[in-house]
């Protein structure tokens, strides 16, 4: 009886060479990067992590950093999806522009984006009046923490979007609206499903960035022990005082919150059937 | 019924001026014409895909023309059938009935009444992906056909499948089109597929409509070269009216023309320069120079034969380098080789003058 296989051309030893060539880059890099976590793990001892575990500061960052990381993303898909489509669909006056000024933030060195924040609220007649007269402060402020993580990986999550609505074929959409949908329903019930996967993607970069963001959350919201702390600051404050295991202690907490939010996202993702 | 008023339309260097079509009830229309003619944008702006610059289009005597796509009451199926890949064959079937907001019990009843006209009720549990071209045809068509379109639109329908699918897709379009007595616009490029399905059709080329009529016509009596050229004549030529016989009782008007030096008659009155076809297999090729009537009688060398499968393609040099069909029995009674002299007889009936 013939043996069935998986379907493989037909490959010469340099076809073998040049697969081999390609997983000596794969090793190296992910070598690199597990030395680096196997390094920091070593380097810490059980004090360090006990500390990490009971300290109720850290709890707090702990929390603080899911949370405000987790609206970022909410936040972020909610503009990413409009602005998503419409970049992908629309031909307008100014849509170059509109392209550009949507990356900009993905250039800006964080801790300007931190600083030109700082300087709208604080020191713009507009910022002020947001802070001051409707109350809704920003400034070294728990809310501050998601506006900042929203201006600096939002861009991801439009980015994102638009790419996956480019790949959804119009046709799609086209013959849902002689099938009785109307614009809504047809962005609703065709383009949204089809783009799920690729909106998703964007969404786990945001959501990726949020969370390990340091830099303009210092100079923005600060670093308040059980108020604006979160665990990439923490891990600032705790090496500036000296204590470097609890710092490293604490980056090796941040890995595993990614890797079991990654995990969790790959697992729902890989089995969400999406229904029109 | 859907009539199509001096519709116009531009996009990019392409556009469509005044153009007028009406397809009766039930009739199964198929618009040819070369890639890039316009016959998708055409079916794009009667189901209100593409808004049109002027014109009105009217689907049972309804004006239709500033109405959105899914309210005009038309079932569109385009190229490459645009399944969605994330529904069931069952679901993308359903959808037009989902978004209508029908019953379970009436969705599960309609698509499986599609499913069975169509004769797929076994794909309906199955995945989009790993069907045959075939099979996303018809669940192409069952989509559309569960909405009770009063009109289907199909773009290359067939296009994409290979000859025997074609042929079977080709007679299942054409019985659930009469068995539902629906009027369809089918837009192709295939000439065998038009004649296997078609009530009526027409030559479209750069927006404009070249020829509307049954295929017999388009085939028989094109308007013009492009026409004549679509429909795969090569025996196109130009020659200049000699003389004019005038009617005399039993005797109907004819005219005698020049061509490559020689002398031809054909019915009918025409003047000046003319442009005139022959079908290729009405060309009757004899060795024997007596053979046939004493007009239209041409020398001619056999230059190269080829099978064509159903038919022997000839091409013919001499006054007029001709190119005529012959049976494979007509063929092999001629037992002629390359070089041999023949004569061709093109009787005045089967030379066609184009009118423009």
């Amino acid at each position: 009886m013939l043996k069935t296989e998986p379907k493989a051309p037909v490959k010469s030893w340099r076809s073998h060479l040049f697969a081999a060539a390609g997983f000596v880059f794969v090793i190296v890099f992910v070598a690199f990067v597990l030395l680096l976590i196997i390094a920091d793990i070593f380097y810490i001892d059980s004090k360090a992590v006990l500390t990490v575990l009971t300290s109720r500061f850290i709890r707090h960052a702990l929390w603080m950093s899911i949370w405000t990381s987790i609206m970022t993303v909410l936040l972020s898909l909610i503009f990413a999806i409009p602005i998503g489509f419409i970049l992908s669909r629309f031909r307008f006056r100014g849509r170059f522009l509109v392209d550009t000024v949507v990356d900009l933030p993905i250039i800006f060195p964080p801790l300007v984006a931190g600083l030109t924040l700082l300087v709208f609220f604080s020191q713009t007649g507009f910022g002020k009046w947001i802070q001051e007269d409707l109350g809704i402060e920003f400034v070294f402020q728990p809310k501050g923490i998601v506006l900042c993580q929203f201006l600096v990986s939002a861009s991801f999550a439009i980015r994102s979007a638009k790419t996956a609505f480019d790949d959804v074929d119009r046709r799609f959409e086209n013959v849902a609206l002689t099938l009785g949908c109307s614009q809504w329903g047809s962005f609703g019930r065709v383009s949204l499903p089809l783009a799920a996967n690729g909106i998703i993607a964007g969404g786990i970069l945001t959501w990726a960035r949020a969370f390990g963001l340091f830099g303009p959350l210092i100079i923005f919201v600060g670093s308040f022990r059980g108020r604006t702390e979160v665990l990439s600051t923490t891990v600032f404050l705790e090496q500036s005082i000296g204590n470097l295991e609890v710092a490293l202690a604490v980056a090796l907490l941040m890995i595993v919150v990614a890797l079991i939010a990654l995990t969790i996202i790959h697992l729902v993702g890989g089995t969400v059937q999406v229904k029109l | 019924m859907i009539r199509a008023v001096r519709l116009s339309f531009s996009i990019g260097d392409f556009r469509l001026d005044q153009f007028n079509l009406e397809v009766a009830h039930g009739q199964y229309f198929v618009m040819l014409g070369p890639p890039g003619s316009g016959k998708t944008i055409l079916l794009e702006c009667l189901c209100g895909l593409a808004r049109i610059a002027s014109g009105q289009i009217y689907i049972d005597g309804k004006d239709v023309t500033n109405l959105e796509p899914r309210t005009r009451g038309i079932g569109y199926v385009p190229q490459d059938y645009a399944l969605f890949p994330n529904l069931s064959v069952e679901r993308n079937i359903g959808f037009g009935l989902r978004v209508r907001g029908y019953s379970r019990q009436v969705i599960t009843s309609k698509v499986m009444q599609a499913a069975e006209m169509l004769g797929i009720v076994h794909l309906l549990k199955r995945s989009i992906y790993g069907l045959s071209g075939g099979e996303k045809q018809r669940v192409a068509l069952a989509r559309a056909l569960v909405m009770q379109p009063k009109v289907l639109l199909l773009d290359e329908p067939v296009c994409a499948l290979d000859e025997a699918t074609r042929q079977d897709i080709c007679a299942q379009l054409h019985s659930v089109q009469r068995q539902l007595g629906l009027t369809t616009i089918h837009v192709s490029h295939n000439l065998e597929e038009t004649f296997s399905v078609a009530d009526r059709a027409g030559i479209l080329y750069q927006g404009n409509l070249q020829q509307v009529g049954s295929m017999n016509q388009l085939l028989r009596e094109p308007r013009n070269e492009f026409v004549a050229h679509f429909m795969r004549c090569r025996n196109i030529f130009s020659g200049e009216v000699m003389a004019v016989k005038p009617a005399d009782g039993s005797q109907p008007a004819s005219t005698k023309f020049r061509a490559g030096g020689v002398d031809l008659v054909v019915p009918g009155k025409h003047k000046g320069q003319i442009k005139f076809i022959i079908r290729p297999e009405n060309i009757l090729l004899s060795g024997n120079p007596e053979s046939g009537s004493v007009d239209n009688k041409l020398q001619v060398k056999l230059v190269r034969s080829r099978d064509c499968g159903n038919y022997i393609r000839i091409e013919l040099n001499g006054p007029l380098n001709l190119v005529a069909h012959l049976s494979h029995a007509a063929f092999a009674d001629l037992a002629a080789k390359p070089q041999s002299d023949l004569i061709a007889v093109l009787h005045p009936e089967n030379i066609h003058v184009l009118p423009e």
